[in-house]
């Protein structure tokens, strides 16, 4: 109010002059206040990041990767993290699915080729530069490869332990090349303690096995960090050598047949002797019995017999013996009859004898 | 005075911001960072993942360097066995700056290519010298006490460490193993010679084999299928035998009158031998013929 009452003084000029550059100041002041808040604001919202899906993301505070194993990698998404440079975010590009195939085993093939399904054509020789071969045991050269798929376990080694390179990126390829390199000398390896043939054809699934095996044991002795979910092998002849490898798969499974057809010759042989052998035994048994029935039968008859025989032995012999030859007699083909000589004196017989007893003639004198 | 107030901090908030920027710096988790004092280099390696304090610019200076394991591949080259087997051979190493501070003086500004190379010399060096001392069996064989695989690798995994220790290049040696090996291209056709007059033998023994082993399979079959059957014969001789000896039982009854015994035996006989297409010539002392004697005689028959 008193103010007013001075408002035409040369003061009140003066006044109006710094109270203008008051107004200013005050003025400017709000702006940097505002300016400051905004600051603030953008500091903080700066601290907003997205995730992308084919991506994780890790937060270095001082440094320092936040959150401990799986908890670390932040997943698709917003984020916020405090201000560069308190915190810094490292972004790993990531795909759900980690594979790699091994190099140094195979020929050279193209990705378009190995969809076709076709080959390079073989020349006489490999070119070590550019084919890749393995030696296996029995100094045979194959082809051989495998496939390993994995994941990340534990993060913070994985990415922060194995660089690609000297960029001071973050990714997963260093880890991913330890990982192919392992599947490189698990091939190289274990084809070097296996025969060729065990590898294609007899014991697959020990070289797979063994191959899994080693793959496992360089992983966890290099600690990388990854953890191996499943490793394909594959392996093949030479292209070179495809047509006589197959000529000895052919062969073999010929053999095969040839031996199982001998064994169930064999089955049949020894069934038949058995079944003969027991028809031989069964008949002899029943001959038996037949015989000592037949004996037994005749004891019998003999026992009853005997009491009219010793009545009058003479007498039962003859009846017994004119009963025998009037069922005797009808049977035989020729009967002759030769009385004796009015003169007594010997007959003299002569007798042909043919294969055909039809033809037989006697001849009397 | 309270704008005042608002003033300090503000410009107490930039002078620390900005005494931040020049007095510290960050060690990130796959760093090691050297502090040098007038370009001496501290005896010390901060490997640590932290904030540390230093002197600005020009007192102190800081050299990061990655201390995450490299791979590293060395060119595939021709080596001599002890057999005089020509191998070519590749191997893999992880290696990194285990300590900064003598990595960086030996190394052109810390040259990661140049660390390599002095890498590749040693590596080339330690594989002649250990592969030369083992034969090729040692290499690929199926018998695991004999295959040497594994010793060679960390033979020439050792050699090469005991060079970066006593260089003391500040490398360490994580792992490494043979990524590749390989016959001269022209020792690769002369193995595919060997390999398919192999297969060409296998064909052959394969057929070979089945045959033989089907007749071996055939002939002893039929051979026990023989022993079968005349053990069968045997048998059945032997329950013949049975049968006899227990028909001998019944001897006794026929010895109680042998006389009527050998009677009925010939009437058997007798019926038995005429059972049929014999010729019978009798005289007329034959019963029943006997009966024509005592008729009257007929006149003659000549």
């Amino acid at each position: 109010m008193s103010d007013h009452d001075h408002k035409h003084s040369p003061v009140e000029a003066q006044d109006a002059g710094s109270q203008a550059l008051a107004e200013a100041l005050r003025s400017s002041f709000v702006i940097v206040k505002f300016a400051m808040v905004a600051l603030i604001f953008i500091i903080l919202g700066a601290g907003f990041f997205t995730v992308g899906p084919q991506e994780k993301a890790v937060i270095l505070r001082f440094g320092k990767p936040q959150g401990e194993g799986q908890k670390m990698l932040l997943n698709a998404g917003l984020h916020w993290s405090l201000p560069y440079p308190i915190d810094e975010v490292v972004r790993i590009p990531i795909s759900e699915i980690q594979k790699v195939t091994s190099t140094v085993g195979w020929y050279a093939t193209t990705p378009e080729m190995e969809l076709a399904g076709t080959e390079p054509p073989a020349g006489p020789s490999l070119n070590p530069q550019i084919d890749g071969y393995v030696l296996t045991a029995d100094r045979n050269i194959i082809h051989a490869r495998a496939t390993v798929s994995y994941h990340i376990d534990d993060p913070r080694t994985a990415i922060f332990n194995f660089a690609s390179g000297t960029n001071h990126q973050f990714n997963l390829a260093g880890v991913s090349n330890a990982v192919q390199n392992a599947a490189n000398n698990a091939i190289i390896i274990t084809a070097a303690r296996f025969n060729v043939d065990d590898i294609l054809t007899r014991d697959i699934a020990a070289f797979q096995d063994a191959v899994r095996q080693r793959v496992n044991e360089l992983v966890e002795t290099a600690r990388l960090g990854v953890v191996i979910d499943q490793c394909q092998v594959q392996s093949v002849a030479p292209r070179q050598l495809k047509d006589v490898f197959a000529q000895v798969t052919t062969a073999r499974q010929n053999r095969d047949k040839v031996i199982n057809e001998a064994l169930s010759e064999q089955n049949r042989i020894l069934s038949q002797a058995g079944a003969q052998a027991a028809s031989i035994t069964n008949a002899a048994e029943s001959a038996r019995t037949r015989f000592v029935t037949s004996v037994m039968s005749d004891a019998e008859a003999f026992a009853k017999l005997k009491p009219e025989y010793e009545k009058n032995p003479k007498l039962f012999s003859e009846m017994e013996l004119a009963k025998t030859m009037s069922v005797v007699l009808p049977n035989v083909q020729d009967k002759i009859y030769l009385p004796q000589r009015a003169d007594g004196k010997p007959r003299e017989l002569r007798l042909q004898l043919n294969r055909e007893p039809q033809q037989q003639k006697s001849a009397g004198q | 005075m309270k704008k005042n107030l608002i003033t300090i901090i503000v410009a107490a908030v930039l002078v620390v911001i900005f005494a931040l920027l020049l007095f510290t710096f960050q060690v990130r988790q796959s760093e090691v960072a050297v502090l040098t004092t007038f370009g001496k280099p501290a005896d010390k390696n901060l490997d640590q993942p932290n904030l540390y304090f230093k002197w600005p610019w020009p007192i102190q200076q800081v050299y990061r360097f990655d201390q995450r394991t490299q791979n590293f591949e060395d060119k595939f080259s021709e080596n001599l066995t002890a057999d005089g087997t020509m191998l070519l051979t590749s191997v893999y190493v992880g290696w990194r700056i285990s300590d900064a501070k003598e990595f960086f003086p030996k190394f052109a500004g810390g040259s990661v290519l140049a660390a390599q190379r002095q890498l590749e010399q040693m590596l080339r060096s330690a594989k002649a010298a250990v592969i030369g001392k083992h034969n090729l069996a040692d290499f690929v064989n199926s018998d695991p006490a004999q295959l040497k695989f594994a010793a060679i690798e960390s033979e020439i995994k050792a050699a090469v460490q005991t060079e970066l220790a006593t260089h003391n290049y500040g490398i360490s040696l994580e792992f490494l193993g043979v990524k590749k090996l390989g016959l001269p291209e022209a020792v690769t056709q002369t193995v595919f010679d060997r390999m398919k007059s192999e297969r060409t033998k296998y064909i052959s023994e394969a057929q070979f084999k089945g045959e033989a082993e089907a007749t071996k399979i055939k002939s002893a079959a039929e051979r026990q299928a023989a022993d079968v059957i005349a053990n069968a014969q045997a048998a059945a001789t032997r329950i013949e035998g049975e049968g006899v000896a227990e028909a001998a039982k019944t001897l006794s009854v026929f010895q109680q009158n042998p006389e009527l015994a050998i009677f009925q035996l010939q009437l058997e006989a007798l019926k038995a031998s005429l059972n049929q297409k014999a010729t019978l010539i009798f005289d007329e002392r034959t019963p029943p013929f006997d009966l024509f004697r005592t008729l009257p005689a007929n006149p003659a028959t000549k």
